[in-house]
């Protein structure tokens, strides 16, 4: 054990080896800090809207219930929905700063809403959060790189290594107790920071042992690379800018091009077209004859089928009833959307195989449960509340049932998850 | 030949010897062409979907049958964001903003379907442009090629024989600068390609291109000059790296992620729903069109009637529900523009802190100037919104107006099997309303936009220069 301690001596009389992990932790810190400060925000966000909410449903009820047209009802009010953060989304906010984790919604044609964004600020979000994910995914490998890059040329340089090799077991074993202990700090400067965090936000332990399990296999990945890099036997200087420019490699360029290529290489049809297509039906709706609507209604939804005949004035329930043609008349095109971003996901999922960097990113995402797939099963979940809010207000519009002061207060509530 | 230039001639040629360099360089030239050529295809496809888009949009506005001309304010108009040819260099916030919008009644939409929420979290890692590889990856090249210019004649001696045969320090410092100067100008060669293919497209302006290329050729210069600068001032080549590559990652890769989280942690951004939820109260306030005793609409209908002269509504020769329409239009989008300044407001005041971190990073105020000068910042998108605006509330307008004056109101009150036929009026009506054309700023707006971020990284040339004319002065002095 002693010999363990002499090595940490050494080391860290190593003035750029202590200052660098000390920046590695302080870093680690602050993004752990930053990424627990947004995580908040954005709990606080969602907090404030059920006092919002409610103000305005009871503002919509004030001039709507004494008429009880639960068209109006339908109408004009928005329901919220809101995809909170998981306990471990402070370390990986993936997708979470570009796609909107709040969305109201009506009972009318969903595809005209669904694909609402929130207000950002896109050039924050252009370069990317300052989280702990980009700390271990984009700055372990380059102190990585800082503190291994001379562990055996620095030997050879400064004239030890043939020493070193005569020793009893050979040079071998004292490099293999060098990489550990360097490995070793390098994983705590960054893991201390990611447990706090943890801890506070409430972190599963399997979940926890997870990412720390990523971060020595990273880590190590980056440490094996400087091995390899180092048997060439070149120069500390030779190594180091090798390590860089593989870094640079890995971490910037190659996974800039395979995004281009993905995209390239797996289409997605334009979601515009989406919208623009149920306009068309939702607007033409007007233009044809209402029966017309009402039997295609019917037909998909022959649970109302018992309901009244129109009566010649404007009926909400016609109204309802197109715009729920509309969204049918576009769910081939809605689907073919949600495949090809689902496709793409998984592309880009699948080269973290061969790209570490994108692999750790991904698996981090993953287990935040913050990455695109996310956000498709977010959608998922508005799209179900949306079905339960249609039935919930058909049930009085077909059946003519008036909607009273107390019926706005039935309304399913948006169950999270 | 005078003492600086057999100085750069000597470091060039070891620098060709130098296999390693000269794969590197060429790499770099071909990562830049391969971005330059695939940015400009992914522009141009932009372009061309966009333009196209929207074409066949205002040709389905066009198409619309003969309506009651508020049916048309509800199918409202999909508008398309232009993509300038710069984008090709620098597509700046375009992948993140959304890129279509619909515009209807009542409402301000945001713009969706942006890029970054149609793809994988690849995204997150940096788009291959000409703008990155000369942001992030030329420096890098530099540093690995120059970092041992100085130090290396240190550290095996022969610096001082140098001095000794004559050379002044400034002619070694100097040759040593134009060596490395010159591959600096290499390695911007393809970007300067790049930038000629756009030329020569339509809509591209000479100006901002200029600032661009003076932006990205200070740039380049400004790492030559720090990468000459500490391996002078270091002793050892190894510290040389260590050194400019901690000053590589801090200024390119942490602060420009850091800013902005700080920014957004500075100036809180008021999010969809609160600003939603704060019209609609406010609106409530304003008056409601829907409740015949509400004050406002009140006193609206009493002046109009005393405008025209006549006692009831019925009386008016225009439809009353027209002006109520063009009433009601004007108070809310009155309210969108209020918040949506103070949106804007927010989003400046963060954008100006993260460009005051230009101070600590080169690349963030090379950033800005770059996308400035494309026109792809978030002035550039604020541009759009805010035409886009304009054209909803004309748009919008023109229909209400349309149904004060062509819709009788004894129609448009009507609920008798017919009335729908007679609420209806001519589709020429849409025909005649003009498309949304953008009005993309002029070269001289956009060179002016980039002229802080220009000034900011001169400023850092200049202090680069100063500096090493401090350390050549003391060069080989112990």
């Amino acid at each position: 054990m002693r010999i363990w301690r002499y090595e940490l001596i050494l080391l860290l009389r190593n003035r750029l080896a202590l200052a660098g992990l000390i920046l590695l932790a302080l870093l680690g810190a602050a993004s752990v800090a930053t990424g627990l400060a947004e995580v908040a925000r954005q709990r606080a966000a969602i907090a404030r809207i059920a006092p919002a909410q409610a103000e305005d449903v009871a503002a919509v009820a004030h001039w709507a219930a004494p008429k009880g047209d639960p068209g109006d009802a339908a109408y004009y009010t928005f329901h919220a929905t809101w995809d909170p953060p998981s306990p471990l989304a402070f370390a990986a906010l993936g997708m979470r700063d570009v796609s909107p984790y709040i969305l109201r919604i009506r009972a009318l044609g969903l595809e005209a809403q669904i694909y609402d964004g929130d207000n950002f600020n896109p050039e924050l979000a252009l370069p990317g959060r300052f989280e702990w994910a980009f700390v271990l995914v984009f700055l372990v490998p380059l102190f990585t790189i800082a503190l291994f890059h001379d562990l055996a040329s620095g030997e050879r340089e400064a004239g030890r290594a043939r020493m070193l090799a005569v020793l009893p077991g050979g040079a071998s074993r004292v490099m293999r107790r060098r990489t550990l202990l360097r490995l070793a700090l390098i994983v705590l400067a960054v893991g201390v920071p990611f447990l706090v965090g943890a801890a506070v936000s409430g972190v599963g332990p399997v979940t926890v042992l997870a990412v720390l399990a990523l971060t020595v296999a990273y880590t190590g990945f980056w440490v094996g690379v400087a091995a390899l890099v180092s048997r060439l036997r070149w120069s500390s200087v030779t190594n180091a800018a090798t390590l860089a420019a593989i870094w640079l490699l890995l971490v910037l360029v190659v996974p800039a091009a395979a995004h281009v290529a993905v995209n390239r290489l797996v289409p997605v049809p334009p979601g515009s077209a989406i919208a623009l297509a149920q306009r068309e039906a939702v607007n033409g709706a007007w233009d044809i004859p209402r029966e017309a609507t009402m039997r295609r209604f019917y037909a998909e939804h022959p649970q109302w089928a018992d309901s009244a005949p129109l009566p010649t004035a404007f009926h909400w329930k016609w109204y309802f009833a197109f715009h729920q043609n509309g969204d049918r008349s576009v769910a081939p095109q809605v689907a073919a959307y949600r495949a090809g971003l689902e496709r793409r996901a998984a592309v880009g999922d699948a080269l973290g195989w061969l790209l570490p960097p994108v692999g750790v990113q991904a698996a981090l995402t993953r287990l935040a449960d913050t990455d695109a797939r996310a956000q498709l099963a977010y959608r998922d979940r508005v799209r179900a509340y949306h079905r339960a809010l249609r039935e919930f207000y058909y049930t009085y519009l077909f059946h003519d049932r008036p909607f009273g002061l107390a019926d706005f207060g039935k309304a399913p509530r948006f169950d999270a998850r | 030949m005078s003492a600086a230039g057999l100085i750069a001639r000597d470091e060039l040629r070891l620098m060709t010897r130098n296999r390693v360099a000269a794969v590197a360089l060429i790499l770099l030239v071909v990562l830049t062409l391969v971005a330059s050529l695939t940015a400009w295809g992914h522009q141009r496809a932009i372009a061309d979907t966009r333009a196209r888009q929207q074409s066949e949009a205002a040709a389905a506005f066009n198409a619309q049958p003969d309506r009651h001309p508020h049916r048309m304010v509800h199918y409202g108009q999909f508008i398309y964001r232009p993509l300038g040819p710069l984008a090709a260099f620098d597509p700046g916030v375009d992948a993140f903003t959304g890129n279509s919008m619909f515009l209807e009644g009542h409402r301000q939409n945001t713009a969706n379907f942006g890029d970054v929420q149609q793809s994988s979290m690849l995204v997150r890692f940096g788009q291959l442009t000409p703008a990155f590889v000369l942001q992030a990856v030329a420096p890098l090249l530099l540093i690995f090629l120059g970092f041992g210019v100085v130090a290396r004649e240190r550290e095996r001696g022969t610096l001082r024989p140098l001095l000794v045969g004559g050379a002044s320090r400034a002619s070694i410092v100097g040759g040593k600068l134009a060596a490395l100067g010159a591959v600096a100008g290499v390695a911007g060669v393809p970007a300067v390609i790049a930038l000629m293919l756009i030329a020569g497209q339509p809509g591209a302006h000479a100006l901002p291109m200029l600032v661009i290329a003076g932006g990205y050729f200070t740039y380049l210069a400004l790492w030559t000059v720090l990468v000459v600068l500490v391996s002078a001032a270091v002793k050892r080549s190894r510290d040389a790296l260590l050194v400019l590559l901690a000053l590589w990652s801090v200024t390119v890769v942490l602060v420009p992620r850091v800013a902005p989280d700080l920014a957004g942690a500075a100036v809180p951004l008021a999010n969809r729903i609160d600003t939603d939820i704060a019209i609609a109260r406010d609106l409530r306030r304003a008056g409601d069109s829907h409740n015949p005793d509400d004050p406002t609409f009140a006193a609206f209908k009493r002046r109009t009637l005393a405008r025209y002269g006549v006692e009831r509504v019925e009386d008016l020769p225009v439809n009353y529900k027209g002006l109520l329409a063009v009433e009601g239009e004007r108070i809310t989008s009155g309210l969108f523009d209020r918040y949506a300044a103070a949106g804007f407001a927010a989003q400046e005041r963060q954008g100006a802190l993260v460009a005051a971190a230009g101070l600590l990073s080169p690349a963030v105020a090379l950033r800005d100037l770059s996308m400035a000068a494309a026109g792809t910042d978030n002035a550039g998108h604020r541009r759009f919104l805010e035409q886009a605006e304009r054209y909803r509330y004309m748009l919008v307008q023109r229909l209400n107006r349309l149904q004060a004056d062509s819709v009788r109101y004894a129609d448009d009150t009507a609920k008798d099997a017919g009335a729908d036929r007679r609420k209806r009026i001519d589709a020429g009506h849409w025909q005649a309303i003009p498309p949304f054309t953008f009005d993309a700023p002029t070269g001289a707006t956009l060179a002016a936009a980039a002229l802080p971020g220009l000034a900011m990284v001169a400023a850092w040339l200049m202090a680069a220069l100063g500096g090493l004319a401090l350390v050549t002065r003391r060069l080989g002095a112990r």
